[in-house]
Parts: structure tokens; C-alpha cells; sequence
């Protein structure tokens, strides 16, 4: 190993010497990383929804007397959706191209069965094909819950008002028609006048229980109308962009990038200077060469990793951000960082053993290292056999690895896991490693 | 006379052709050997094979005491001074590094010359008895030329020996025996 020592330092000597390389090689994954994290943000996107309205609905819309602002309240339901309006034959045609995901019909007679609250309006939802298709459905779903959730108030009160009237007396109206109802408080003043007797008796108390229950009508009522209540904290938890699994994500997308490369453009690099010949001559055979490389690639690793590790940290300790950054796994996370980039280290030297030059091995690596990265990003839910796949390489592995250390209660257990496969992985491409070198270069 | 190398045998082919066909070669203490031909002729290839650079696909060198080798192309780290690749070759090879008065800039900016007096320093790393040396002369200037004959002289003179390969008449002219490679065939006049 004295050898294979010797040309790591040679080999980390050379990278301090070409800051142009370093800077590309540090500043590349970040870059893709950070692309990665906008192509994210970009499929939680709002998708656009036609929203045609056959009913033309007046600008406001009185229910239960309340009012709604129809524009107003469009836009505070709609916040998962982007809704445009547009005419009914535009609307097909956009949702036939895909420029729309869903086209949202407001059919005629929807205003009148809202305001009549005798039956239930109805909304009619056309979606496209496709992987997008559940994911608007359940936003207009969504949408349509808000809307509910706002027009339930609105028929609550209205039924209140119609027990109140009940209870009280009065005027109301219902259908458009007017009518006087005694009430029950006014019964009881009117029995109250009549000549005592065993019937009077019951009927006053009949009065009596029914007013005290229509009393009671308001809680329950609104019990009713919504059995369980979701109750929204303040938001005081940390933003996504410095949440522990963006953290998981950034490293391993960036180890993944860097490990692969530098080990596969330093391996081709020995033939390329001539001097892998030269080496061969009993001065370093191919085990100590893949053995520089993927020590080359894990130091890189470690040292990127741990950047990025202590930017994440020290943003978090600045901006007060709650539950801090996890310090004391920063060892264990080092110990991970290591581990995938002498997976990687791996990798990248056998495909340095294979490509022959550093401009072919850097080209191969580019391209080996993207569907790994995203079979890796790809739910075992969503896809078992990608998942499977990518069990093969190191990516998934890395990332579950560091989402224990930065997140879990009890890390010990996925990182024993995870660093075994990882360290099995870092064998079995350093020894293909090996063997193709001594193969290809015999 | 001690023989320092023997090849017997030794060929090599590629997928279906035979870059080399299969030869017998002894070098000898106190000897100088030319391998001289044309253009792909399979010189380098079989001094690759005498110095261990290439396996051969049929046959077998064996040799005694250290081999220097210096390759066609200089085989050097284009990042690391010419003192940093003289050290680093021989702490690799376990001997003490040589002086050398080259400039100690990174190696890829030494002119052609000054790489291959860098590709010759490592060949002569430890005090090798047999040396391989392709077209060894190739870029240096005639004083250089000179200095690097005197020492090979002196080597030989010493019980070493050195094989070179050369398309220089004047160089042939130095061998104690040329040997001719033609069509990946050795033949000795």
C-alpha cells in the first residue's frame, strides 16, 4: 500500500495544481444540484386548469345571506392550481394539445342550486391522460374542499337562522317565499294564557325541551358539518431548501458527481501522461493504482461533503433556524461521505479502465452518472424494479445513508446497513477495476 | 560473457494481427544493441516487452539485476516538476532519486528536449546495469547526444549493456550487433 500511498499524494498534488479542473469539479455537482432541486420545485408546480364558466357567474353570489365575492373567492381556494379562464371550445382544444391539465366546468343552473341550498351544485371536471392526471384531480378535489369548506359556514349560518326562527318567531324566507312563523318562545306565552289542565301541562313542557334543544342546535351543528377539524400550527418549522433531506439530497447528488469523475479522469489520465507503462513495470500494479484513485475520490468526497455539510450548518445556526443542524452526526456523516465516494471511486476507476483516455472516461462518466442519479431519485413505490436497479449502484444507498444521519432518532441501524452496501459496492467496482486494467493493458 | 536478458519466444498480436512475430534475443554484459527498421516494424513493441511495459502473447523474458527503460513518448506527470517526477519515480522503484539540473517547473511546460533528458534521468534511476532505450536521441541537442553516448559507453565499458532503438545510420554504427525488424520479424546481420 506504500505504493498505492505515493500516488495518491501525487495524484492530490496534481489536483491542487490545476485549480481550473478543481474549481469545474467542485463547482459542477453543485450546479447540477442545485438544477435538480429547480426541476423539483418545477414538477410541484402549479398546473394549469381551464375554468369554463356555462353558468356565467355573477360577480358576487349571496348564500345562506353571506356574500361571496366569486374572483376573491376563486383565488383563495385555487392556490395548488393556476385557473385561466377561457371559452368552452378553447378549453377542449387546450386540453386535447396539453396546454391545459383539466378543464373545471361551472354547468348552467350552478348558481341557482347554490343559492337554494336544496340541492347539491355540481362542478365537472375533464383531466388529461397521464402521470399528471391523479395528481390535478386530487387538487381540484382539493379546490373543491376549500370552496365547501367556505360556502359550509355559509349554509351553517343560514340553518342557524332558520332554527333561530323556529325558537323565536318571525319572518322568513325560503324559495323566494315568505311565511310568519309563531315561533316556540311565543307558543309559550300564548299557552301560557290558556286555562291550566293535564294536556296544557304536557304540551308547555313539549315547548319548554324543544326550545332549550334548538339552544343547543349551534354547536352541534357545526360539529356536524365537519366531524374532525385539521388545525394549522404556525408555520415555525424550517424551510425545505434547509431541511436535513434537501441536505441528503445535495450531498449525494454532488458525491455522486464528483467521486465518479475525478476517479474515472485520473485513472485514464496514468495512460494518457504514457506512464501507466511505465508504472507497470513492477513500480505500481493495477490494485494500487485503482486502490490511489478511490482513496482519491473518497478524500474529495469527505472534503466536499463536509463544505457543504458546514454552509448548511452555518445558515441554519445564523438564520435561527429550528432544530439547528445535527453537529454531533457530522463523524458518522463523514464516515458515509467516505464510503460513497470510495463507491463511487470505484466505479469512476472502472470506467477509467475501460474508456482508455481522460476526454473518453469523463464523457462516460458524465453519462453513467445521470440515469444512476435518477434511478436513485425514482420511489421504490413508483417503480420497484428502478428501484431494484439502483440498488446496484451506489447513489440510493448514499442518500439513505445520509438521511439517517442528518434525520432519523437512531441512525445506527440504516448506516450499518447502508455502509455495507456501500462498502460492498466500493469492492466489487475496485476489483472489476482491477481486472479490466490488467486485462485491457496486458 | 553474462547474459543480463533472455527473450525467447516472445510475440505479440493484436485481435488477428501480429504485430510481432515470434523471436529469440540475448543481451549481453558489456554490450550495445541496435534494433533498427521502418515505421511499424515492431521495434517498439519489442522493446516494450524486454523491459515488462508489455506482456508478450507467446514466450517469455527473463532478466538479472534492474532494467532501465526509457520509452518512446517521455512517460512523465505533466503536473509535477522534473524534480517531483524523478523523486516520486524513485520512491517508487525503492532507489535514492538522481540530482538533475533541469528546470523545476511542472514537466509539460520543459521543451521536447528537456522532457526527454527527463524521460532518459528516470531510465538511469538506481544505477540499472541493462538499459532499453528508444530512439533515446530524439530531440536532444548534439552536446546532450554526446554526454548520453559517453555514459552509455561507460556503462557497457562497466559489464552493463543497452539495447536502443535507432533510424539514425550514424547510431547504428555504434552497436556491437544490430538487430533488424521488418514486418514484426527480428533478424540479426
Amino acid at each position: 500500500m506504500r505504493r498505492a500511498a505515493l500516488l495518491f499524494r501525487k495524484d492530490l498534488r496534481v489536483l491542487r495544481r490545476s485549480p481550473f479542473l478543481l474549481a469545474v469539479l467542485l463547482l459542477y455537482p453543485l450546479v447540477i444540484a442545485g438544477l435538480v432541486g429547480l426541476v423539483a420545485s418545477y414538477a410541484s408546480a402549479k398546473p394549469r386548469v381551464a375554468l369554463v364558466d356555462d353558468d356565467i357567474l355573477p360577480a358576487q353570489i349571496t348564500v345562506g345571506g353571506r356574500t361571496f365575492h366569486v374572483e376573491r373567492t376563486i383565488d383563495r381556494v385555487a392556490q395548488e392550481v393556476t385557473l385561466v379562464r377561457l371559452e368552452g371550445e378553447e378549453a377542449e382544444r387546450q386540453l386535447r394539445s396539453g396546454r391545459i391539465v383539466a378543464l373545471l366546468r361551472v354547468p348552467r343552473g350552478f348558481v341557482a342550486d347554490l343559492r337554494s341550498m336544496a340541492r347539491s351544485p355540481r362542478l365537472e371536471l375533464e383531466t388529461t391522460r397521464g402521470g399528471l392526471s391523479v395528481r390535478v384531480t386530487q387538487q381540484v378535489q382539493s379546490l373543491v374542499y376549500q370552496l365547501n369548506r367556505q360556502l359550509e359556514d355559509a349554509y351553517v349560518e343560514a340553518n342557524l337562522e332558520y332554527i333561530n326562527l323556529l325558537v323565536e318567531g318571525g319572518t322568513g324566507n325560503f324559495l323566494g317565499r315568505e311565511f310568519d312563523v309563531l315561533g316556540l318562545k311565543r307558543a309559550e306565552a300564548l299557552l301560557d294564557e290558556l286555562p291550566p289542565g293535564p294536556r296544557l301541562d304536557r304540551i308547555s313542557e313539549f315547548v319548554r325541551v324543544a326550545s332549550a334543544a334548538l339552544g343547543a342546535t349551534d354547536d352541534a351543528l357545526r360539529a356536524t358539518a365537519n366531524p374532525i377539524e385539521l388545525v394549522e400550527a404556525d408555520d415555525e418549522g424550517r424551510t425545505w431548501a434547509l431541511s436535513a433531506q434537501a441536505q441528503s439530497y445535495a450531498l449525494a447528488l454532488t458525491i455522486s458527481f464528483l467521486a465518479l469523475l475525478l476517479a474515472a479522469a485520473a485513472l485514464a489520465a496514468e495512460r494518457d501522461e504514457g506512464v501507466f507503462a511505465r508504472l507497470r513495470r513492477g513500480l505500481a500494479g493495477p490494485g494500487e493504482l485503482v486502490a490511489a484513485k478511490t482513496a482519491l475520490a473518497a478524500a474529495a468526497a469527505v472534503a466536499l461533503g463536509l463544505g457543504i455539510v458546514l454552509a448548511f450548518g452555518a445558515i441554519i445556526e445564523l438564520g435561527g433556524v429550528e432544530g439547528g443542524q445535527p453537529w454531533s452526526r457530522v463523524p458518522l456523516l463523514a464516515l458515509g461521505l467516505a464510503l460513497a465516494g470510495a463507491a463511487f471511486g470505484g466505479l469512476g476507476a472502472l470506467l477509467g479502465a475501460l474508456a482508455r483516455d481522460a476526454r473518453t472516461a469523463s464523457l462516460v462518466a458524465i453519462l453513467a452518472v445521470l440515469p444512476i442519479v435518477f434511478l436513485g431519485l425514482v420511489p421504490r413505490e413508483v417503480a420497484p424494479a428502478a428501484a431494484s436497479v439502483s440498488d446496484a449502484f451506489p447513489f440510493a444507498h448514499a442518500l439513505r445513508f445520509f438521511t439517517a444521519a442528518l434525520f432519523d432518532l437512531d441512525p445506527l441501524g440504516a448506516a450499518v446497513r447502508e455502509g455495507a452496501w456501500l462498502l460492498g459496492l466500493a469492492l466489487l467496482f475496485c476489483t472489476a477495476a482491477r481486472l479490466a486494467l490488467r486485462r485491457l493493458d496486458a | 560473457m553474462t547474459t543480463l536478458l533472455t527473450a525467447r519466444g516472445v510475440s505479440r498480436r493484436y485481435a488477428d494481427l501480429f504485430v510481432l512475430e515470434p523471436c529469440d534475443l540475448e543481451l549481453r554484459a558489456g554490450e550495445a544493441v541496435a534494433l533498427a527498421g521502418p515505421n511499424g516494424a515492431g521495434k517498439t513493441t519489442l522493446l516494450s516487452i524486454l523491459a515488462g511495459a508489455l506482456d508478450p502473447t507467446t514466450g517469455r523474458v527473463e532478466s538479472s539485476g534492474r532494467i532501465g527503460w526509457a520509452p518512446q513518448r517521455p512517460a512523465l506527470y505533466g503536473k509535477l516538476t522534473a524534480r517531483e517526477n524523478v523523486e516520486l519515480f524513485a520512491r517508487l522503484e525503492g532507489v535514492p532519486p538522481l540530482p538533475t539540473d533541469l528546470p523545476d517547473r511542472p514537466a509539460a511546460t520543459l521543451s521536447v528536449g528537456q522532457r526527454q533528458r527527463l524521460n532518459l534521468a528516470l531510465a538511469f534511476l538506481g544505477s540499472p546495469r541493462l538499459l532499453l532505450l528508444d530512439e533515446p536521441t530524439a530531440s536532444l541537442d548534439p552536446v546532450r547526444r554526446q554526454e548520453l553516448w559517453e555514459r552509455l559507453d561507460g556503462l557497457c565499458a562497466g559489464g552493463g549493456a543497452v539495447c536502443f532503438v535507432t533510424q539514425d545510420l550514424e547510431e547504428v554504427r555504434r552497436a556491437d550487433r544490430v538487430g533488424r525488424v521488418e514486418d514484426g520479424r527480428l533478424a540479426f546481420r
